[in-house]
């Protein structure tokens, strides 16, 4: 402590922070600056400028502007979109996906999430937690990884299927809808965890006694009390595990085939093949953005609206 | 017979949460095993045991070089983040600003927007003020999707603080700079390490925006998929499996430590 105290005095007695640091504190415009100059600049020049830049350059003919080229103005990488089924129908299939992908993982993740905030004790819920949180800390790239260890047709499923005799050759799992869909499903559970127990742990036991009390069975009481008090939560995982899942790229890339080719495969061709396609890549990826968080906001509408006539 | 039915549905929860953890671990196991394999292709059963997979992963130059590089630019986005993501916290939370709500919502529009579109935009973004893609550009798009999460944080941490401490602090000669260094920064010590270690872990992990910001020098996650994408090996498994682990223990480190940290 006398060393950190000294060496505090010294700094802040040193002639160079008394001139700077010091001097800019002392006025109150000068401590505005220093607090909110350098979270405003970046706020706005990396939080918004990106999404900006996005957005002038979908309204060009041409970027990067090759010499001798001339770029304008124009609407035509919109009109692009709806024009090719080519590129239309990767966008329904990625929002296919992810809607079936968001209704797999409510139904798999509300019971642990359940047995987790109201079965579980209190003081053993965080190592169920814990348990439960230890594989996200696997990338997504190693967790897509992992599931082709499962479904490759020398995978554990196919070898154990074949050696109790139910099939004589191996299921072509890989590289399917099945596999993608299982593949997106096992990378963002854990997204609905969270939001799921949050919500479900916040509902009173009293409200479940007195219902037993009443006479409602285990069944009753769930649909009665628990799942419309734990709307809240099933609604935000629901929108960030769907919009998590319209922009994963790896995965479709690793366990998708030719027949599953989603939204973000085709958007990232017009970055990495040709040169001057960026214009129609960024336009294909604000009407995914756009497309997305309407889907995402029609849901919290449809599904929160009815809690707010209940009120 | 009552207490029977009564007691089912909560067997079938416990049942139930136990095949989640047995299907959240499976392939990671599966994948783990694997790597082990005496041959050089990929499939079941294992058959023969051995250790030189991992013998070859820790010789070989690329792998390493792909460490080296992805924990250096996880140093430099932890650090940004962690100063930018407190400091907009301190803006958010500071007497006398107007328009807090609008801050916090662009301070966490990069958690929001999905991965692919945020990486996208900052391609854009790099092309338009001309920053080549490679390294600094990797740290950039790594740091704007790291801050929100150390901003909810630090926020967590600084509501609960109390307002006196910073007064009693000014009362007794301290200006603002001085104040924070000595009273809050300590204050907001334990979240902040969490927070750290987290953008560790986002960066380190991170593929979609290294993907579209990178240059020629492969992170962990590149080379990881550049050799999925070339041919299927248990080499794989090893790199992969070391990264898990590694990954994994700096989580629960993380884990115990913010714990303790909250109970002090």
């Amino acid at each position: 402590m006398p060393r950190y105290s000294t060496r505090i005095a010294k700094i802040v007695n040193s002639s160079l922070y008394r001139h700077t640091l010091g001097a800019a504190v002392e006025s109150r415009w000068g401590r505005l600056i220093l607090l909110a100059g350098v979270p405003l600049v970046w706020l706005i020049a990396l939080h918004i400028g990106p999404i900006y830049q996005m957005l002038k350059i979908s309204l060009l003919s041409h970027y990067p502007v090759q010499p001798g080229v001339e770029s304008h103005f124009t609407l035509a990488n919109y009109r692009l979109f709806f024009s090719e089924a080519l590129y239309f129908s990767p966008l329904i299939k990625s929002f296919i996906f992810a809607t079936l992908a968001t209704a797999s993982t409510l139904i798999v993740v509300y019971p642990v999430a359940y047995y987790v905030a109201k079965v579980v004790r209190p003081e053993g819920r965080s190592k169920a937690l814990l348990l439960l949180l230890v594989p996200f800390w696997a990338g997504e790239l190693i967790r897509t990884f992992s599931v082709i260890m499962l479904l490759a047709n020398r995978g554990a499923v196919n070898v154990l299927l074949r050696e109790i005799g139910l099939i004589d050759r191996p299921i072509p799992m890989l590289y399917t809808s099945f596999s993608l869909g299982f593949g997106l499903v096992y990378l963002i559970c854990l997204y609905m965890l969270l939001p799921l127990y949050s919500a479900i742990e916040k509902i009173p036991t009293q409200y479940l006694d007195a219902a037993a009390d009443l006479g409602a069975g285990p069944f009753t009481r769930f649909r009665k009390i628990i799942l419309p008090l734990s709307k809240d939560g099933i609604v935000s995982g629901c929108c960030l595990v769907f919009l998590t899942c319209i922009g994963v790229f790896a995965t479709p890339m690793m366990l998708g085939g030719p027949n599953t080719v989603l939204f973000p495969e085709t958007i990232s061709g017009f970055f990495h093949g040709a040169s001057d396609k960026w214009p129609v890549g960024a336009a294909f990826a604000l009407i995914m953005l756009v497309t997305a968080l309407i889907a995402a906001g029609i849901f919290m509408r449809l599904v929160g609206g009815r809690k707010r006539s209940a009120i | 017979m009552r207490n029977m039915f009564a007691d089912a549905p909560r067997a079938s929860l416990t049942a139930a949460y136990w095949a989640f953890i047995l299907y959240l671990l499976l392939p990671l196991t599966l994948m783990m095993a694997m790597s082990f394999k005496g041959a050089n292709y990929i499939a079941f059963p294992i058959g023969e045991w051995t250790f030189d997979w991992y013998v070859q992963v820790m010789q070989d130059k690329q792998f390493l070089d792909a460490c080296l590089y992805s924990i250096m630019i996880a140093a430099a986005t932890t650090l940004a983040a962690t100063i930018l993501g407190t400091w907009i916290a301190m803006l958010i939370v500071a007497e006398g600003i107007r328009g807090q709500v609008v801050i916090f919502a662009i301070a966490c529009l990069p958690a929001v927007v999905p991965g692919m579109i945020s990486a996208i935009s900052l391609r854009i973004f790099i092309s338009t003020v001309d920053m080549p893609t490679g390294t600094m550009a990797i740290i950039l798009g790594h740091t704007v999707h790291a801050v929100p999460f150390v901003v909810v944080m630090a926020l967590t941490r600084l509501r609960t603080m109390p307002g006196n401490l910073v007064d009693a602090a000014r009362d007794l000669g301290a200006d603002s700079v001085v104040a924070f260094f000595r009273v809050t920064l300590p204050y907001l010590w334990p979240a902040l390490f969490g927070g750290m270690i987290f953008c560790v872990l986002l960066s380190i992990d991170d593929f979609v925006r290294t993907f579209f910001l990178g240059g020629y020098r492969p992170t962990l996650p590149m080379l990881i998929f550049a050799k999925v994408q070339g041919g299927m090996s248990p080499e794989i498994n090893a790199m992969a499996t070391l990264v898990l682990v590694v990954t994994a223990a700096v989580g629960l480190y993380a884990e115990y430590m913010t714990r303790r940290a909250r109970t002090r």
